[in-house]
């Protein structure tokens, strides 16, 4: 079966079966090997991406439930220009060790902080709490999402100006 | 040398990679004609294996080899310390857990290797399941290995053990179990083999913590020279001392050499489970003297490690408890055996402390039994039987430098307003 969706502003046509999962059709068929797999259960979040608007585990959805979406993955995420503000604040605040579930977090961040631009540190916990870190860099995640809003703000004080 | 580097924060080289989704780990490995390996485990924790029936699986649509033992008779078992571990279970011989391999499916896909497995049949005769290093221990048990389950016995002496016991005030002894964890980095065991029909090199982009011992744990269990294998480290997914052992290595250039085609072998979360390493569940014995005024006098213990089917790390991680078993305290009178034990379990190895770990539950409740009995302040107690400069360890260490505990005691009693404001 043919399914037509829209990836990172991109649309795509793509030959699937009805029981392909949503993450092996961007990990296999489009290549887009940044959304990772840690469990294959919807338990660790490191298959997170954006499907229309939502935060959504895409081990857990099947490809033909994505036609007609708009999908964002981690490649979406900044341009060929520079980082986004939150892939810079994860690299100032020193929020990657193995990188695995970096993906998913910066996308949960994107999630929590369009919702939410100036978050509490609880409410950053229970922003990312669909997502394991097993290295156990949780402070300094938490860290990168408060400087990411820090400079969001700056950002937005910038163009009223 | 102007620039300076220490006390600066600096970017992780490979940080812009991986908050981009740009960094490769095993898995975003594509190469062309690439095939899929899965392998057909064990079906029985402790068994003979008596027949392997793969005609049936072999003529499936997309299936390109199936890889058994009676095919490479000459493979050699492989591990980290002991080569006991063997990469494919032969018809008559043993599995002795649920994650010993008696296949290697070579597919066109991951689907079609996945039905493959559902179609090899196996029969085997069982054999008693040892779950317990109890019974393990026991004369009359079976035995996993021809050389008897107890695979090592440690011991260390540290001054007079009676003596310290006719000194003490109070002697308390207490039995502590700890559970088996699992290390769970983020990435599943993955990796590519390329075989390069011209040099004879096996390419192999997989992770490893000991890249030269698993070149040279994978070259010997083929019978190759090393300079054949090449391991390519990609960005790795966590490792926490899981990734010291072999997981893919082996069965993926096995498959590269049959069937001269790039290959692929992904694990599943609960396959990762099933077969690479834990931390070493312990049963710790621990015998502790103290005076009336709380100065630790005798410390006795035994351990016994349940390292599971195979050796891997174990004897070292056991070994290594056994040093640990009176923590940053001090004791003049130390005596303490340590055994490292196969069961059918899955095999226990390296993770985060390496053994040191599980014996802090037994100190520390240790000392808080003989604290509260002795109606002295916990934190004190600690305090003055923590190691200073001078201090030696259960194996004779002499301790000179780098000699803080005591600080961070009386550190973190006056960080967390510990209650009754002990003096320290």
């Amino acid at each position: 079966m043919q399914i037509r969706l829209t990836v990172n502003g991109e649309e795509r046509v793509v030959e699937t079966t009805a029981t392909t999962r949503l993450l092996d059709l961007l990990r296999t068929d489009l290549k887009l090997t940044g959304t990772k797999e840690g469990c294959g259960k919807g338990e660790c979040g490191a298959c997170t991406v954006l499907l229309n608007g939502q935060l959504v585990a895409s081990c857990l959805l099947l490809a033909p439930q994505a036609d007609r979406a708009e999908i964002i993955t981690i490649e979406g995420i900044g341009s060929a220009e520079g980082l986004d503000p939150i892939q810079e604040s994860y690299l100032e605040a020193g929020a990657v060790q193995c990188g695995f579930c970096t993906p998913g977090m910066i996308l949960a961040s994107k999630k929590l902080l369009e919702e939410n631009p100036r978050p509490t540190v609880e409410e950053i916990r229970r922003g990312l709490s669909g997502n394991l870190c097993r290295c156990t860099g949780y402070h300094k995640i938490i860290a990168a999402v408060r400087l990411s809003a820090q400079k969001m703000a700056d950002k937005g004080e910038g163009k009223d100006e | 040398m102007n620039e300076r580097i220490i006390g600066k924060n600096l970017v992780k080289v490979d940080a812009r990679a991986k908050v981009t989704g740009r960094a490769l780990y095993p898995d975003d490995l594509y190469f062309a004609e690439m095939l899929y390996v899965k392998v057909k485990r064990a079906v029985h924790p402790h068994a003979i294996l008596r027949k392997l029936e793969i005609s049936r699986a072999q003529q499936l649509p997309g299936v390109v080899k199936i890889i058994t033992a009676a095919d490479y008779p000459e493979l050699n078992n492989f591990g980290l310390i002991i080569k006991d571990q063997p990469v494919l279970v032969g018809i008559g011989e043993k599995m002795r857990y649920l994650g010993d391999a008696l296949a290697i499916v070579v597919a066109e896909s991951k689907e079609a290797a996945g039905q493959a497995l559902a179609q090899i049949r196996v029969e085997v005769e069982e054999l008693e399941v040892i779950d317990d290093p109890r019974r393990a221990m026991e004369e009359q048990a079976p035995l996993l290995h021809p050389d008897g389950n107890i695979l090592c016995r440690h011991q260390l002496n540290k001054g007079e053990l009676e003596r310290g016991l006719a000194a003490a005030d109070l002697i308390i002894e207490q039995e502590y179990k700890t559970n088996r964890v699992e290390q769970l980095p983020l990435q599943p065991e993955a990796g590519v083999c390329v075989y390069d029909q011209e040099t004879g090199v096996l390419k192999l982009w997989v992770a490893t913590q000991w890249l030269h011992d698993t070149q040279a744990d994978i070259a010997q269990a083929l019978g190759i020279p090393p300079e054949r294998v090449r391991i390519i480290q990609p960005v790795i997914g966590g490792a926490f001392g899981k990734r010291e052992d072999i997981s893919v290595h082996i069965h993926l250039a096995l498959a590269a050499l049959a069937t001269r085609r790039p290959v692929k072998l992904t694990y599943t979360r609960e396959e990762s489970m099933i077969t690479q390493s834990k931390r070493h569940p312990m049963i710790i014995r621990a015998k502790s003297g103290a005076t009336r005024d709380g100065y630790l006098t005798a410390w006795q213990v035994e351990i016994i490690g349940d390292t599971g089917a195979y050796a891997s790390s174990g004897p070292a991680v056991v070994h290594k408890g056994l040093y640990h078993c009176t923590g940053p305290y001090n004791v003049e009178n130390v005596r303490g055996i340590a055994y490292t034990v196969y069961t059918n379990n899955t095999y226990s190895g390296a993770m985060r402390g390496f053994g040191a770990t599980q014996l802090a539950f037994a100190y520390e409740s240790q000392i808080d039994i003989l604290a509260h009995r002795l109606r002295i302040d916990p934190a004190r107690f600690r305090y003055q039987n923590a190691y200073r400069p001078g201090s030696s360890t259960p194996n004779g260490q002499v301790l000179t430098d780098s000699v803080n505990v005591r600080e961070t005691i009386k550190e973190a009693v006056q960080m967390s307003n510990w209650p009754g404001g002990v003096e320290l």
